[in-house]
């Protein structure tokens, strides 16, 4: 490639790169109790909201795995405890297939670490709970996000 | 690659008018310095207070630790990328200012954890109560997003902390150190009977308030690459980690980094110590594949007998541990993984959220959801407010007379996954 199309072409990648997307997002379901997803354009996935809990996420998630979604994202993602969080977000794929046996080994481990968890669900923000449940959401939402930017490159 | 530490013992930190060091003191001019952070937009206040050993001072919430250093001899300057140009650093001769830290803090979210007490039990579970600190209390522009936020507290510790290294730039050391590793085909003529070893560092990158930068990339959008030790000596890695104060790795952590200290020590007597891979722990199943694939694949590469593997945080990197252990062992490659737990309060659950059998060599850190009763302290630097969300916050609750009953996790460094601990069970 001569040097003046190179040019052109990272000039059109900067005009478009914001709007443009592989595409792979398509492939994608997000499965989400946070109620930032709803509100948001982002991301350009298909999007199963559940007025559920924590754990109601992880065994819808279980529930799809049974029917031959792969997991695609961890369930655990972020270093905050299933007791004090609660959010999550988790991507599938759209497609199904066999049973993925890795998927469903994370997902039942993940399930089991969210009960050990809860056996003392002593929970954050007796005080201040609005910002903490504010900020519960927004780290929630970024790390999916980071994880659609993973799975879009 | 060879790098000279040297060592300038602090045993006390001061304000006054002229920043120096003097017979072992840093003497810190506030408004100097103030002046230097507060070019940042996004920083509307900047204020310091000091925290030395044995007070009964209490930090939090801390977001990062970092020691003060700076580069005498040798190629770039410390934190490249970030604070310094890019250039490949951990040749040469740095100084560096021991016992003396930089503590930022600053609640960038409210269920923030990061406790440092200087003095009574809670002392005891993490390092940093040795350290004069000099506690960097950032506040925010009114409105600055979360992501902004830690951003803007994370470059202040950085320039707070190369601030106080430059100057230590003249000095003389009152110890040196010297760390070195040659080539691979240096080390295997040097050391043909020794038994190769190499390190394996996995680094927080899930995300938002969970990441690690290195020479100032995001290690979340690397994949897995080398690193020569000393290169860390000089802050090529640098903690973006806001959250799970037990076992993240601050900054000092990564300058400090004791499993690369306790591998050069016994290097060349007990085994070779042939050089480091650094891997991520993204949030995405196929970068785990990605990443622990190269960490298998650097590791045949270099030919090692054995590697230890290092992990930061809980739960989803815990998937990332396993792969690379169960990937190294695959090869023929003898592994010991350094991790913590998260055991319940009785420590009688099960620790992790993956396991192997292959798994079978461990060092853990200790048990996260240990509970310790933190008794009161006369001042609290930092955000105090936040004794309030601690209240209902913490997986404990704020007592009448001032103490706060919390699980480990709430304090920095007190399960470190590096074992840069003080406590241990020997």
């Amino acid at each position: 490639m001569n040097r003046a199309k190179g040019v052109v072409l990272f000039a059109l990648c900067f005009v478009f790169g914001r709007k443009q997307s592989s595409g792979k997002e398509r492939y994608l379901i997000l499965i989400t109790n946070n109620p930032k997803f709803q509100s948001d354009p982002e991301p350009r996935c298909d999007t199963e909201y559940i007025a559920g809990s924590y754990r109601d996420v992880l065994i819808l998630v279980r529930d799809r795995i049974h029917q031959g979604h792969r997991l695609l994202s961890h369930p655990l993602s972020g270093s905050v405890k299933p007791n004090e969080t609660p959010y999550k977000s988790i991507l599938i794929s759209k497609n199904t297939g066999g049973l993925d046996m890795d998927s469903l080994q994370i997902i039942e481990d993940s399930i089991s670490t969210c009960d050990k968890f809860m056996q003392n669900p002593i929970k954050y923000g007796h005080n201040n709970q609005d910002a903490l449940l504010a900020d519960f959401s927004e780290v929630d939402y970024r790390l999916i996000v980071a994880a659609i930017a993973s799975a879009s490159r | 690659m060879k790098l000279e530490l040297g060592n300038i013992f602090i045993h006390d930190i001061q304000f006054d008018d002229l920043s120096r060091v003097e017979n072992g003191v840093l003497y810190i001019n506030e408004e100097e310095l103030r002046e230097h952070l507060l070019e940042d937009e996004n920083i509307s206040s900047v204020s310091f207070d000091i925290a030395k050993p044995g007070e009964s001072v209490r930090i939090m919430p801390v977001k990062d630790v970092i020691e003060p250093r700076v580069k005498v001899e040798g190629r770039g300057g410390v934190f490249p990328g970030v604070i310094s140009k890019v250039d490949t650093v951990g040749s040469g001769r740095t100084n560096v200012l021991k016992g003396a830290a930089v503590v930022t803090t600053g609640t960038i979210v409210g269920f923030q954890e990061g406790i440092i007490d200087m003095s009574g039990p809670g002392a005891d579970y993490t390092p940093f109560s040795k350290l004069n600190n000099l506690v960097v209390i950032c506040e925010p522009v009114e409105g600055l997003k979360q992501h902004a936020h830690e951003k803007a507290v994370r470059f202040a510790g950085l320039k707070a902390a190369a601030y106080l290294g430059r100057l230590a730039k003249d000095l003389e050391a009152d110890e040196v150190e010297s760390f070195e590793t040659p080539s691979l085909i240096e080390s295997f003529r040097q050391y043909p009977d020794l038994p190769r070893v190499a390190y394996v560092q996995m680094l927080q990158t899930q995300g938002l308030l969970h990441d690690t930068y290195v020479y100032g990339v995001d290690m979340k959008q690397s994949i897995t690459t080398m690193l020569y030790p000393t290169e860390l000596m000089d802050g090529a890695i640098i903690s973006g980690n806001c959250v799970s104060a037990c076992d993240k790795n601050t900054t000092y952590h990564h300058l400090n980094n004791p499993v690369i200290r306790d591998l050069y020590a016994r290097h060349g007597k007990e085994l070779n110590f042939v050089g480091m891979i650094i891997t991520n722990e993204n949030v995405y199943l196929a970068d785990k594949e990605r990443s622990s694939d190269w960490s298998a694949k650097l590791a045949e590469f270099l030919g090692v007998d054995g590697v230890i593997i290092s992990q930061e945080g809980f739960g989803n990197p815990d998937t990332d541990l396993i792969m690379n252990c169960k990937k190294i062992e695959a090869k023929g490659i003898k592994t010991v993984i350094i991790t913590d737990e998260y055991a319940g309060r009785d420590g009688a659950s099960q620790s992790l959220a993956d396991a192997d059998i292959s798994a079978n060599a461990v060092v853990t850190g200790g048990n996260a959801n240990m509970v310790v009763n933190l008794p009161p302290m006369e001042k609290v630097i930092g955000h105090v407010k936040l004794a309030d969300t601690i209240a209902g916050g913490f997986d404990g609750s704020l007592q009448p007379d001032g103490s706060i009953v919390v699980e480990l996790q709430a304090i920095t460094g007190a399960t470190n996954e590096l074992g840069f601990n003080r406590l241990s069970a020997r």
